[in-house]
């Protein structure tokens, strides 16, 4: 310990404003424009950078949804025509324009830091009147951020379509992740949703020049992607093909899934909202593919004959197509544990500790260790014993 | 939950940890802790577990105000005895500036210079802050950071203005709300608790 008037006296000797500028703001903007990307996520502030920022969730909304970020536009004016979208050309009922300065953005984003409200800034943007001019100013914000004000908080950009290779690359080398929408799985679908976007050119184009540039220093929490499911009418396979095609070819770090809602004034107003079970559903699809590592073939067991997700568990699904007889976890491998519902890697690993040490003999060794039992035991045997129905197997 | 390799030093900040407890958990390997289903190391894990879970949410709800251009600081009323840790976090989030946790009765000072943390154990915040003030020659409630002639917007109202944009009804749940944002968490870390100031029927209230 040392006393109080040292450590006074020594943080009297760091004599440099790090506080940063307090923030004055219109809080019409503030709401309008935050309002602007309230379906935007961006689910964790972790970043594995040479001092690794934690993933800190500083508040929920009572959706449960995390806020962690100043989630802003830079402004609301854009150019495109997207059929779902409040902010575009072709909407009846458009908000009044407003447009922040990297200045404003900035003291905001430090004064709301500096309290420990969030852990960073993610910032997107209407195109304005041409998408290069705002994504400078974009690159701007955070560029004063991080050298103007020293800031080491965590910044997620936004890449607008079409957005210039040298603009991205500057993006790149300030954000710790940067994104661009797909918002729909194939061009097709794509065109039915907004007729001002090039597919292929203005979004995957840009996907592929963010991936050409990535290297082991820059854009440490790598590059996602958002998309709008349900708005172009496309079925969960097609998603599911476009996401592999993600994680295969681009290396996306993650892909998220908006159920779409349909927005006064918009084209699309009176287009039926995609139920929120949709979204989660997709999730779960996701992450059996990119933590459980499941092949495409199995995940495929779980859409129907229209390439539709059905509103339950797809693990339960393809365990009970692709599972013929009941595991015994203390023989059966990694992998074969993973597809057991109930199991997820973290309990798959310390089952496979366990067993080492000694012959696992009931399911309240299991729960124990963190296995949702009553989902796995149908499709468990211990030992030659086991707690599957009849009608499980039978079905 | 991982249990992680300095699990001890999380038990020995439990409220009911004592040399005994210690002494015992010296016996186990954070692995064991993990697979075990012994109940002893089950209530190790449990312990464990308990405190670093109130860590991650004070280093998540406790909010800090500047006083002067040293020293920040909050509200903190933790139930396991983790003030200092979860003030030197701070202290290493704003290297230079004088961290300042603390409530009624105790309080902690951290500061980080050089990659270096120095703290201090003091008595309520109050008098911790008064001492400061006058060591750090500070005005008695001035404009705190910046320019002082700017129309400065509260920050927490700032706060609510974008917290409440960022709120979608159609996805509303406030079971997931309430499991993420336990209301004694939110109390120990002096958050004004926090709600949606839109679409709040009575339900919420008497559900809640």
């Amino acid at each position: 310990m040392v006393t109080l008037d040292k450590i006074a006296h020594l943080a009297e000797d760091c004599r440099f404003d790090s506080l940063g500028p307090a923030a004055s703001v219109n809080p019409e903007k503030l709401s309008l424009l935050g309002e602007g990307t309230r379906h935007d996520v961006c689910a964790s502030t972790y970043s594995p950078r040479e001092t690794p920022l934690p993933g800190i969730c500083h508040s929920f909304t009572q959706d449960g949804r995390c806020v962690s970020l100043f989630k802003t536009l830079y402004t609301n004016h854009c150019s495109h025509q997207c059929n779902y979208c409040t902010n575009a050309t072709n909407c009846s009922h458009k908000a009044k324009t407003f447009s922040y300065t990297p200045e404003e953005l900035a003291s905001i984003t430090l004064s709301l830091y500096r309290s420990n409200y969030i852990e960073g800034l993610f910032l997107s943007s209407g195109a304005g009147r041409n998408e290069n001019d705002i994504m400078e100013k974009m690159v701007e914000t955070a560029c004063q951020l991080r050298q103007k004000h020293g800031f080491r908080g965590y910044i997620h950009l936004k890449i607008l379509p079409g957005a210039s290779h040298a603009h991205i690359q500057e993006a790149m080398e300030l954000a710790d992740r940067v994104s661009i929408n797909l918002e729909a799985s194939t061009a097709t679908h794509m065109s039915e949703m907004c007729a001002t976007k090039n597919y292929e050119n203005d979004i995957l184009q840009r996907q592929r020049y963010i991936r050409d540039m990535s290297t082991a220093v820059n854009l440490p929490a790598g590059q996602t992607t958002q998309l709008v499911v349900g708005a172009g009418g496309e079925s969960d396979e097609e998603i599911f093909k476009r996401i592999i095609y993600e994680y295969k070819e681009i290396g996306l770090k993650r892909a998220y899934y908006s159920a779409f809602c349909p927005q006064e004034g918009t084209h699309f107003e009176r287009k039926e909202a995609q139920p929120q079970w949709r979204e989660h559903r997709l999730y779960q699809m996701d992450w059996l593919y990119r933590v459980y590592h499941f092949q495409p073939r199995e995940i495929r067991q779980a859409f129907d004959e229209n390439g539709f997700l059905h509103n339950n568990d797809p693990k339960m699904a393809i365990a009970r197509e692709f599972m013929d007889s009941p595991v015994d976890p203390n023989v059966a491998t990694i992998q074969e544990l993973l597809r057991v519902p109930g199991i997820g890697p973290r309990s798959a690993q310390r089952i496979v500790a366990l067993r080492k040490r000694q012959t696992i003999l009931a399911k309240s060794e299991l729960a124990a260790i963190g296995v949702r039992i009553k989902r796995a035991a149908p499709f468990l045997k211990i030992n030659g014993w086991r707690d599957s129905t009849l009608e499980m197997w039978s079905e | 939950m991982r249990v992680p390799e300095d699990f001890h030093y999380y038990l020995s900040r439990h409220l009911d940890c004592n040399e005994r407890l210690l002494a015992r958990a010296r016996l186990f390997t954070p692995r064991d802790l993990e697979i075990s289903t012994d109940p002893d190391a089950m209530r190790l894990r449990k312990m464990v577990s308990a405190v670093m879970g109130e860590v991650h949410r004070m280093l998540a709800f406790v909010r800090l105000k500047p006083l002067g251009s040293q020293v920040l600081y909050g509200y903190l009323k933790p139930r396991h005895r983790i003030g200092e840790h979860v003030c030197d976090h701070f202290a290493r989030r704003t290297p230079g500036i004088i961290a300042v946790l603390g409530n009624g009765s105790e309080s902690w000072i951290s500061l980080c210079r050089e990659g270096r943390i120095m703290r201090d154990h003091g008595t309520g915040m109050a008098e911790t802050l008064e001492r400061l003030r006058s060591s750090l020659d500070c005005p008695a409630d001035g404009p705190v950071v910046g320019n002082p002639n700017v129309d400065d917007l509260n920050v927490d109202d700032l706060w609510q203005v974008y917290y409440d944009s960022q709120y979608c009804p159609e996805k509303k749940n406030l079971a997931a709300f309430h499991s993420r944002m336990p209301r004694k968490d939110q109390e120990a870390a002096g958050l004004r608790l926090v709600q949606n100031k839109k679409e709040v029927t009575l339900d919420d209230f008497l559900g809640g």
